[in-house]
């Protein structure tokens, strides 16, 4: 796989609106509770130094998906032809391993127990030609889709993953 | 402005292709996705088996009218997409716009109009037909007009909406002044500015800044998807510089270059410390000094009172901070001032704007490139006004209850006005008169305005409370009479125009009950009191049809263009000072704003008053170094933010989406007040001032200045769907309004009536 989609994701643009999170649910129609995309407000510094950064981070289809390796009923998968990362409900036994495993808590929990997280709507939506609702109603144009080059693709995952760990 | 769809497309082409992304097409998934144009809305909801219904949003305001296709499904209003086409929001979508269906189909919406059946405050009701409340309504109108003269109705009122000036209409056809505006939003920097500077040149020209002061602003929770927010961005990412002046950092100043942390209510101490120090260097435009404005000798004596290490005390900003600031400012060519309405919730509010203007104007800055320019102007021939402003008099002027500005000075541009809060206050004091009937249309007053103590009070006591909204308000128990309104989701009307936009509103879903829209209550009640000639004998349509007449359409026609009518913009000059400085005021005598056409630094008319003619520092009621007494006890400072991400002022915490983000009501506090009170992230806290206490959650926050803790206002309502519980709105609630002294002398602005939101608290482990 030399590309797959993935999000990117600009923090000096993101000005914390939450239309991403917001838009992802009424489009998806999501229980409550259960949050596929959450936005991070994250603090650097220290008074009057301070500085707040914004994150929009959902599931990264990683590259390299720690939750696929650790889930016992193989109920997750990265597809090949495009690098979406997809859960089986009908597999799922929901243990949480996957949520252990995954640095963006993107693995959520609603009612039935099954893991669900964002599948960047691929049955919804044609990848090629459009947008997710999270990226099409984002004022400053901070979050991104598209098809990447693999390494591009880890270098944003450490970024994100950096950026919320602070 | 937005940008147009055409430039939107090419900035988003080049953006993509310079970050190697994707490129977007226009054609249609199997689900209908956001960002439409109509032919694309349209297209994906017949394949869905589902509507799309081009219209606007309706989850914030003033004016805000970002254009959106609301999708239905078996007559049911289900989600939005941004229009494309739109030039107010060029298809971006804010979360409280996500979550419009939710607002929609609350539990807590009204749907039967209501009569009071229990004592004031009990919140019982009985369902009672429409026709037969608008009977009450007009029968005790009637009754108390003859008794009491058409001056003890008063309306409240909400942020300026379209319907504003129907409510105008409907008093002025009745004879009432009492418009209660409620000074904490627009239209005291709007009168400042104007009696300073001959208008208000609210617009920094982002596109050509260098600098820019955000200043008491946020910039980006009212209307994250207009323009206003990607001028900001794109500003800071073309390099300009961006300095954030304000207690707490929000996302806007996470962006911002720097952040100069101030004191709540001391905007007016740094303004006026900032001009002693471009007078005292030298820093202004001598050119424009000499040429436009009126006073500089005097300003030049008068700040010598307040040089930096005076500000530093009341600010707790540095002197050598303030001095680098001004000094930067004004010597930076392209610069400009965003001031935002915190300085409309201080009693020093005149003197801290007007101080900022004068700012503005003698270091070279105004209506100049990247400087604070007045507004351009479109093509478009302006719609016919509803307003009958043609009716004021000077007699109508002297009956206000509690004049907004002074009676010299009014009416002011939106018509004449009393305080909001001071109409309520007449109820108790009977000074000069008491109002006699309320109508709250679409504003609550136990949660929109200070002194909530004191506004059940007068609620108790008030003869004839209406209130008219979409959902529960936080005073409906004390309301005699509940009129419940559509949505703008479930309406046609009216129209709206932005700037150089034109567009019809069409109706998504129809009414959930038996209930209209607040401009057929309006006509309604307009008809049975018997001013049916000035409202179109009831009919909107004839309205709309009335009030396009200069645009040479009817409704119908407007209709035709579901995406709007876009009109020429006039293109923008800049240093429009011999017209702009000429301008007439709209008080009853037409006289100009400025007397000497010029930059009005020494104020005369504020003079002539009986007011100071140059800025001055006044106190909030309770604060560090105007009441050091009180510090022991209460060490901190209060004040609190107008708006969030998520939520509009004070409703929408019934929507389940936007209650999941921002869940409680969270008191930000430095983490070193937090740690010497033992206060941990989450922790329930008690927050005590002198006027009362609040029970809510702490959040550690580490942007926000150690002396000073900070809460949104407006809190009050709880969420069924995930079973949040409504807060008590005095004591031991959420409701911040209770916490501000309401003293009239010390919690006023003398001129423009902006009330205190500072004061002196404690806070402990609840």
């Amino acid at each position: 796989m030399s590309t797959q989609y993935g999000f990117s994701f600009a923090k000096d643009r993101c000005v914390q609106c939450y239309g991403c999170e917001v838009a992802c649910k009424s489009w998806r129609e999501a229980e409550l509770g259960v949050r596929w995309r959450r936005v991070h407000s994250i603090w650097q510094g220290r008074y009057p130094k301070v500085k707040n950064l914004s994150a929009s981070v959902s599931c990264m289809h990683c590259a390299d998906p720690a939750c696929v390796k650790v889930c016992p009923a193989q109920a997750i998968r990265k597809r090949e032809e495009d690098g979406i990362v997809t859960v089986d409900g009908g597999k799922c036994i929901g243990c949480k391993a996957c949520s252990k495993a995954c640095a963006f808590g993107a693995p959520q929990f609603g009612a039935n127990g099954k893991m669900q997280k964002c599948d960047m709507c691929l049955n919804e939506a044609d990848l090629s030609k459009d947008f997710p609702p999270c990226v099409e109603t984002c004022p400053t144009q901070a979050l991104r889709l598209g098809k990447m080059e693999t390494n591009e693709k880890i270098g944003i995952e450490q970024d994100i993953q950096k950026l919320i760990a602070t | 402005m937005g940008r147009n769809k055409e430039q939107w497309l090419i900035d988003r082409r080049t953006f993509l292709k310079a970050t190697g992304v994707g490129v977007a097409g226009a054609a249609i998934g199997r689900f209908p996705f956001e960002s439409f144009s109509l032919d694309e809305a349209m297209a994906a909801a017949a394949k869905a088996g589902e509507t799309a219904v081009p219209t606007f949003c309706a989850m914030c305001g003033p004016a805000a009218n970002c254009g959106v296709y609301a999708f239905t499904k078996n007559g049911r209003f289900i989600r939005v997409a941004g229009m494309k086409e739109s030039p107010v929001n060029a298809g971006a979508v804010c979360p409280k716009g996500q979550a419009a269906p939710q607002w929609v189909y609350s539990p807590d919406r009204l749907k039967y109009p209501l009569k009071r059946v229990g004592k004031k405050g009990e919140g019982k009701f009985q369902r009672i037909p429409w026709d037969e409340a608008i009977n009450i309504i007009a029968d005790t109108l009637k009754r108390q007009k003859q008794k009491y003269g058409p001056e003890s109705l008063g309306m409240l009122s909400p942020a300026r909406r379209t319907y504003s000036e129907y409510l105008y209409r409907f008093l002025i056809a009745h004879g009432s002044p009492n418009y209660g505006h409620s000074g904490i939003c627009a239209m005291q920097m709007s009168f400042t500015f104007s009696y300073t500077v001959g208008d208000w040149p609210r617009a920094v020209d982002y596109a050509n800044s260098d600098l820019v002061l955000v200043w008491g602003k946020q910039p980006i929770y009212q209307g994250p998807a207009q323009a206003g927010v990607k001028a900001y961005v794109n500003a800071k990412a073309r390099g300009a510089k961006i300095i954030a002046i304000k207690p707490s950092v929000e996302p806007d100043v996470g962006l911002a270059d720097e952040w100069v942390p101030i004191r709540p209510g001391t905007d007016a101490a740094l303004a006026l410390a900032m001009l002693h120090v471009v007078v005292s260097e030298n820093l202004v435009d001598q050119r424009f000094v000499e040429q436009w404005c009126y006073g500089y000798d005097q300003l030049k004596d008068h700040v010598q009172k307040y040089p930096p290490a005076w500000a530093e005390k009341i600010t707790g900003i540095p002197s050598d901070r303030i001095a680098e600031v001004a000094r930067l400012f004004a010597t930076t060519k392209r610069a400009g001032i965003d001031l935002g309405n915190g300085v409309e919730h201080v009693p020093s509010s005149n003197d801290a704007i007007r101080a900022v203007a004068i700012l503005i104007s003698i270091t070279g800055h105004l209506d100049r490139p990247g400087g604070n320019v007045f507004g351009a102007a479109s093509k478009m021939p302006r719609p016919k006004s509803v307003h009958l402003k043609e009716r004021y008099t000077q007699e109508w002027v002297d009956k206000l209850v509690y004049p907004e500005f002074p009676k010299r000075f009014q009416p002011f541009i939106e018509g004449t006005s009393s305080a909001y809060y001071g109409m309520l206050e007449s109820v108790l004091t009977e000074e000069p008169y008491p109002m006699r009937a309320i109508i709250a249309p679409g504003t609550q007053a136990l949660a929109s305005t200070r002194g909530s103590k004191r506004v059940v009070e007068a609620l108790k006591k008030l003869e004839f409370y209406v209130v008219v909204d979409v959902a529960r308000t936080a005073d409906m128990p004390y309301a005699d009479i509940v009129i419940p309104t559509s949505t703008p989701y479930e309406m046609d009307h009216p129209f709206e125009v932005r700037d150089n936009f034109i567009m019809a509103r069409n109706r998504v879903i129809e009414p959930l009950g038996d209930y209209k829209s607040i401009f057929e209550f309006l006509c309604d009640l307009g008809g049975k009191m018997g001013y049916g000639a000035d409202f179109w004998g009831g009919s909107m349509e004839a309205s709309m049809n009335d009030q396009l007449k200069p645009l040479g359409m009817t409704i119908d026609e407007l209709r035709k263009h579901p995406t709007g009518i876009k009109y020429e913009m006039i293109s923008r000059e800049y240093e429009n000072y011999e017209t702009v400085f000429k301008r007439k005021s709209p008080r009853i005598s037409g006289a100009p704003f400025l007397p000497q056409g010029k930059v009005a630094i020494y104020n005369t008319s504020f003079k002539e008053a009986g007011y100071n003619p140059l800025p001055e520092w006044k106190e909030p009621p309770e604060s560090i170094t105007g009441t050091p007494q009180l510090t022991k006890k209460y060490p901190l400072i209060l004040s609190d933010y107008h708006t969030s991400n998520v939520y509009t002022a004070s409703w929408q915490r019934n929507v389940p989406y936007l209650r999941e983000i921002q869940p409680y009501p969270a008191l930000h506090i430095h983490p070193e007040a937090a740690s010497e009170r033992g206060i941990e992230n989450g922790d329930w806290v008690r927050v005590e001032s002198p006027h009362g206490w609040l029970k809510v959650k702490a959040e550690i926050y580490p942007g926000i200045r150690p002396d000073t803790v900070m809460i949104l206002h407006g809190w009050w309502q709880g969420c069924k769907e995930i079973g949040f519980k409504d807060f008590p709105l005095l004591d031991g609630g959420a409701n911040v309004n209770i916490m501000y002294s309401v003293d009239r002398e010390k919690a006023f602005d003398p001129i423009v009536t902006a009330m205190s939101s500072q004061t002196l608290v404690q806070v402990m482990k609840a």
